[in-house]
């Protein structure tokens, strides 16, 4: 016969010892309440992750194009990443409500804070860039000429990259360097597929204002074939991510969000730019839809990695055991 | 010399007091009236401007073929841990989060920008943003308070701040100085967990499964200047049962994204430059 009785938590905790009966078990969980907190991060963020993977590929490709063989690209390249520098700060001014907050980033260095890291990488970025946009102004006539010597490129192009690599998958670090189970089991996969599809996304934004502007057809191709590449290397990490992450991937990789994730970026993003790369279609339309499919892509895979993040704080059980 | 708090479950009668001490202290403002039908708790979790939560736990045993059982209510006050290694702490962009000279984790409101890195970094979902509150001028660092007109837009992160303020006096902490049971006990965390280890051979020597939470964790966090003595397994209590410190993982992250991003390069470099030599 079951004996049940209601006692005071001192008298029931008593209770086993004193002969009183067996104590019931605790739950697994709180009644399922979620155990973390989720960040307040909207389109701002979103976005940010979004241009900045963008930026941090725009500025590898400045060093990896070469001016002699894809002067246009090359020229477009630089003023393009400039234009993006100048447009994120505004864009993480904008989550923050006002700038003199941002400038309170400003006033610490802090190589175990991926935000801190990322805002100085963010500023360290924007000048070899800005040097760059400078002396393509003054290659172009735009601006005296005297200061293409602010631009020694032997000096700013490899410094570009390096700080480009870090742009585009920092952001991917950041999210992983959080408590939430989706975020911290992908520490290996999100700041590498980041990093890949802000190369491709870039590689797709340069191709586009190419084909608007008439551009080479030669440097289309050869983005054309990188962007193959990189998105390829993407799609790969995102399987293995979906493999690696089991049930914990799930606020991404299933229901209505894996859907939209599938259509949009692997099938959207991937799949379709890389067949038309691959198919013997020639026009300038094709590269233009296929780098707007691309782009989609990018926005889709940040937008659902954030919203799927903010997903895995409410299961208690994958924040109880969280991912080393 | 740590202080902190030792939260012993066994004592707390669920009686809120170290809640409203809290809200009243602090001056934070009310949650409103919910009504969760999760036992007593109406209050829910820890949040921005709810420091102390008494999680209640009304367990009842299986129906079927469970030898006699008696039903457990068991109730914990919940409160920001003050890790060792804090995930805010070490998120935090601004330098907003400070250990103090008690060896708090405190807040600085007037530093704090609101970015909201910290709110997902702790791996017991214990800060959160308040929004557009105006934070007590007396937690600005250097005391002046013209600078809260920053703080009116977008917010700030907000947790126990283990009364630093009363501290400074010397008094103990609201929520300590109100708990009628001393479940809340406050003062050096060495003391505390001496008392602690005492009590959990007392309770166990009497049959009481009663273990410590936060007391020689070996996990990155490690041991918590806010600890527990709890009588079942942490996720009923909603805490991790194996809490990391987010920020380690970011070693592997970044070599791996760099090893990706130096092979596509050198493939870039071949499309590209193929030409020139």
């Amino acid at each position: 016969m079951n004996e049940l009785r209601d006692l005071s938590p001192d008298a029931s905790a008593r209770g086993a010892a004193t002969g009183g009966g067996v104590l019931a078990p605790l739950p697994e969980t709180y009644y399922d309440r979620p155990l973390l907190k989720k960040p307040h991060w909207e389109w701002e963020v979103i976005t940010y992750l979004f241009l900045g993977g963008i930026m941090g590929g725009s500025g590898l490709l400045v060093a990896i194009t070469d001016e002699k063989q894809d002067p246009e690209l090359s020229r477009n390249l630089r003023y393009f990443t400039f234009a993006l520098a100048a447009t994120c700060p505004l864009i993480l001014v904008k989550h923050l409500g006002r700038p003199e907050r941002f400038l309170h980033m400003l006033r610490i260095f802090k190589w175990r804070s991926a935000m801190s890291m990322g805002v100085w990488g963010l500023m360290a970025f924007s000048a070899p860039v800005t040097a760059g946009a400078i002396g393509q102004a003054a290659r172009d006539g735009l601006i005296p000429r005297w200061l293409r010597w602010l631009h020694p490129r032997p000096l700013t192009d490899p410094i570009t990259a390096v700080l480009g690599a870090f742009i585009g998958s920092y952001t991917g670090v950041l999210l992983s360097a959080t408590a939430l189970p989706l975020w911290g089991i992908g520490k290996r996969h999100i700041p590498t597929f980041s990093a890949c599809s802000g190369i491709a996304g870039a590689c797709a934004a340069n191709s586009l204002i190419l084909v608007l502007t008439g551009g080479s057809e030669a440097s289309i191709k050869k983005l054309e074939r990188f962007e193959l590449l990189a998105s390829l290397a993407e799609l790969a990490l995102l399987r293995d991510f979906k493999r690696h992450a089991g049930p914990i991937g799930d606020p991404m990789f299933a229901g209505a969000r894996g859907a939209k994730l599938r259509r949009h970026t692997e099938i959207g993003g991937i799949l379709l730019p890389a067949a038309f790369t691959l198919l013997p279609v020639h026009g300038r339309w094709k590269t233009a839809i296929s780098s707007v499919l691309t782009l989609i892509g990018g926005y889709v895979l940040r937008e659902t990695l954030i919203e799927a993040g903010k997903n895995s704080a409410d299961d208690p059980r994958a924040a109880s055991r969280q991912p080393e | 010399m740590a202080s902190g708090f030792f939260t012993d479950t066994t004592l707390c009668i669920g009686c809120k007091a170290c809640e409203v001490a809290c809200k009243q202290w602090n001056e934070l403002p009310a949650d409103g009236y919910a009504f969760s039908g999760d036992s007593y708790d109406n209050t829910g979790e820890l949040g921005g401007t709810t420091w102390r939560h008494v999680a209640f736990i009304e367990s009842t045993p299986d129906a079927a073929g469970a030898p006699p059982t008696m039903n457990r209510w068991v109730m914990m006050s919940d409160v920001c841990k003050h890790c060792t290694n804090a995930g805010c702490m070490e998120a935090c962009p601004t330098g907003a989060i400070i250990r103090n000279e008690f060896e708090d984790v405190f807040i600085q409101p007037d530093v704090c920008n609101g970015c909201g890195y910290c709110v997902p970094s702790c791996p017991f979902g214990v800060v959160d943003l308040i929004d557009r509150q105006v934070i007590q001028p007396r937690f600005a660092s250097d005391g002046r308070s013209d600078d809260n007109a920053l703080q009116t837009h977008g917010g700030v992160a907000g947790k126990c701040t283990l009364c630093y303020d009363r501290q400074k006096v010397g008094l103990v902490p609201a929520c300590a100085k109100a708990c009628p049971t001393d479940s809340i006990q406050f003062g050096d965390v060495d003391e505390l967990k001496v008392r602690a280890r005492k009590r959990v051979e007392d309770l166990q020597a009497r049959g009481v499964d009663a273990s410590l939470y936060g007391v020689d964790e070996d996990t990155s966090v490690g041991d918590l200047n806010a600890f527990f003595l709890l009588t079942g397994p942490p996720a009923a209590y909603n805490l991790p049962e194996r809490p990391v410190l987010p920020s380690t993982r970011q070693p592997a992250g970044y070599a791996s994204a760099a090893l990706a991003v130096a092979g596509l390069t050198l493939l870039g470099l071949a499309i590209f430059r193929r030409g020139a030599a």
